[in-house]
């Protein structure tokens, strides 16, 4: 039974119409949580003991910085099936996910700079969230430069889609030796999220942020899957009249 | 009669001695790597400052810091000739198992790269104040942190095979990957340089190695099949 | 209501905090949107081509 949807999905017509479909309702939902989050977030959340008010940007820094991740772990997996069932709707989807996630880890990195400047008084340190999300960075970039160093479609699909296995093999990896490095050296109690336990009327705006961006990525990430569909079914006969609608 | 596949592994040491003697008839290319790394760590005294105390306390970042982007600039001859002229076409087609070829041809890589790099850095560390007990230790270290190098390192290189320039691509490819060898790497011969035991991170160092040459030649090999397709 | 811009004097970094994740929507938006519109006009215009070559 579930390989009938399986195929299903992997099907360019199918999934362009689907996509099509979804997209409005995960744009508007979007819209109205992440609206939400910021009323809540901005007016009706209480401020911290310790941080006063400067403590709201964790609103739009943490769910950006999670779902860099998740956004990475997400495409090397669409990578994956495209690559073991030679699936290019797969591949379309990989690459539909890195630029998005990668403006996330550049949003992350920009609140985490606008956030450690009040709280330790220096736009930069090396703690161990910031250093890895920025290494999150240079995976993107290095995944996007990858694909772009390709003129033929289907070679950039297939090498990008290594590149991103390995890169999310690497991932913890990677984690677990910065987070190691940082607490070599002393004064690692700089870190963003405070070790106390957050309040739930401070906790609700987080998750509703967090729900909103999340369905934001899959909004742009299903119009642009759309649009490499297209380009991947150069010939196809579907493309007539599914673009006239 | 029906022909017998020679066992992978002996087909990997064949490599090995074929990279090797190639390697050896134009020793340039093993020369140039060893002459980068000096100069790079030259620039630090020269950027920073001569006093041997200050340079001893950055000496451990310097000689990895060096040590890698060596190694990166080593990688790129690390397919680039066999890609050239066809073998690794061939090492593709032979039907023995690429993966234990591209094994075979990033052990001797290392062999080429790594252990050179690993006998000059004490040297290198000594021109920083670090004091000359600490030489079995630091090539220790550098040599198992460039050996996981040279194996990261060999699917960045298949993976930019056909790309113009892809030097610069292949040095930020791998260089997020190469982070928790870099790690690693200059704690242990931080620790090393102390005097102080040094297994901990060396553990840590040799799960790295032990996952990259079990994992990374897959890799390499499915890039290279990508790359020549 | 200027008690609520300022924020308790965090001002300066969390409305930029706010803003940059702001623009980084748009962008986004703005992006796939073009991306789409772009593939769709050159999927016509091949079709168009394809059509007149027979």
């Amino acid at each position: 039974m579930t390989w009938v949807w399986f195929h299903r999905l992997g099907s360019p017509p199918y999934i362009y119409r689907l996509a099509g479909r979804l997209t409005p309702w995960f744009g508007w939902i979007a819209a109205v949580l992440l609206l939400g989050a910021l009323f809540d977030g901005l007016v009706i959340a209480p401020p911290d003991y310790q941080q006063g008010d400067g403590f709201r940007i964790i609103y739009v820094h943490v769910p950006t910085a999670v779902l860099s991740l998740t956004i990475y772990t997400s495409m090397a997996v669409a990578a994956a099936v495209g690559l073991i069932w030679r699936i290019k709707v797969a591949h379309a989807a990989a690459a539909a996910c890195a630029p998005v996630g990668a403006s996330f880890a550049a949003v992350a990195l920009a609140t985490g700079m606008l956030w450690g400047k009040p709280m330790w008084g220096t736009y930069w340190v090396w703690d161990p969230r910031l250093t890895s999300e920025l290494l999150t960075f240079f995976l993107y970039l290095g995944y996007m430069g990858l694909r772009a160093s390709f003129d033929d479609l289907q070679r950039a699909d297939r090498a990008s889609a290594v590149l991103a296995i390995v890169g999310v093999v690497n991932v913890p990896i990677v984690k677990y030796s910065v987070v190691w490095w940082n607490s070599l050296h002393q004064g690692s109690s700089l870190s963003l999220t405070g070790k106390d336990t957050i309040a739930t009327p401070m906790l609700v705006p987080l998750l509703v942020s967090m729900l909103g961006f999340t369905l934001f990525f899959a909004a742009i990430v299903l119009v642009r899957l759309r649009a490499e569909v297209l380009r991947r079914e150069r010939a196809a006969s579907w493309i007539g009249e599914a673009i006239a609608t | 009669m029906p022909h017998s596949l020679t066992p992978p592994l002996t087909a990997a040491r064949l490599v090995i001695a074929r990279d090797l003697t190639l390697a050896f008839r134009r020793p340039e290319q093993l020369l140039q790597p060893l002459a980068f790394f000096v100069m790079v760590t030259m620039l630090f005294p020269l950027s920073v400052s001569p006093e041997l105390s200050q340079l001893r306390a950055i000496a451990p970042g310097v000689l990895w810091v060096a040590a890698l982007l060596a190694a990166l600039l080593a990688l790129d001859f690390l397919f680039r000739d066999d890609a050239q002229d066809g073998t690794l076409e061939q090492y593709a087609l032979s039907g023995q198992s690429l993966t234990w070829l591209l094994l075979g041809k990033t052990a001797a890589h290392w062999l080429l790269t790594g252990v050179p790099l690993s006998l000059m850095a004490p040297l290198m560390g000594y021109t920083l104040g670090v004091p000359p007990a600490a030489s079995a230790g630091i090539m220790l270290t550098v040599a198992l942190g460039s050996l996981a190098l040279s194996f990261i390192g060999s699917i960045g290189a298949a993976l930019t095979l056909g790309v113009r320039r892809g030097g610069v691509l292949l040095s930020i490819l791998i260089l997020p990957l190469a982070v928790p060898i870099l790690i690693f790497g200059s704690r242990a011969t931080e620790l090393a340089i102390h005097g102080e035991a040094y297994v901990a991170p060396m553990e840590l160092l040799g799960a790295i190695v032990v996952l990259s040459f079990t994992l990374a030649p897959l890799a390499a090999a499915a890039a290279v099949r990508i790359s020549l397709e | 209501m200027s008690h609520f811009f300022a924020m308790g004097g965090y001002a300066r970094y969390l409305w930029p905090s706010y803003g940059v994740t702001l623009l980084a929507v748009i962008l986004n938006i703005i992006w796939a949107r073009g991306l789409l519109r772009r593939a769709k006009t050159d999927a016509r215009r091949r079709l168009a081509m394809q059509s007149e070559a027979r």
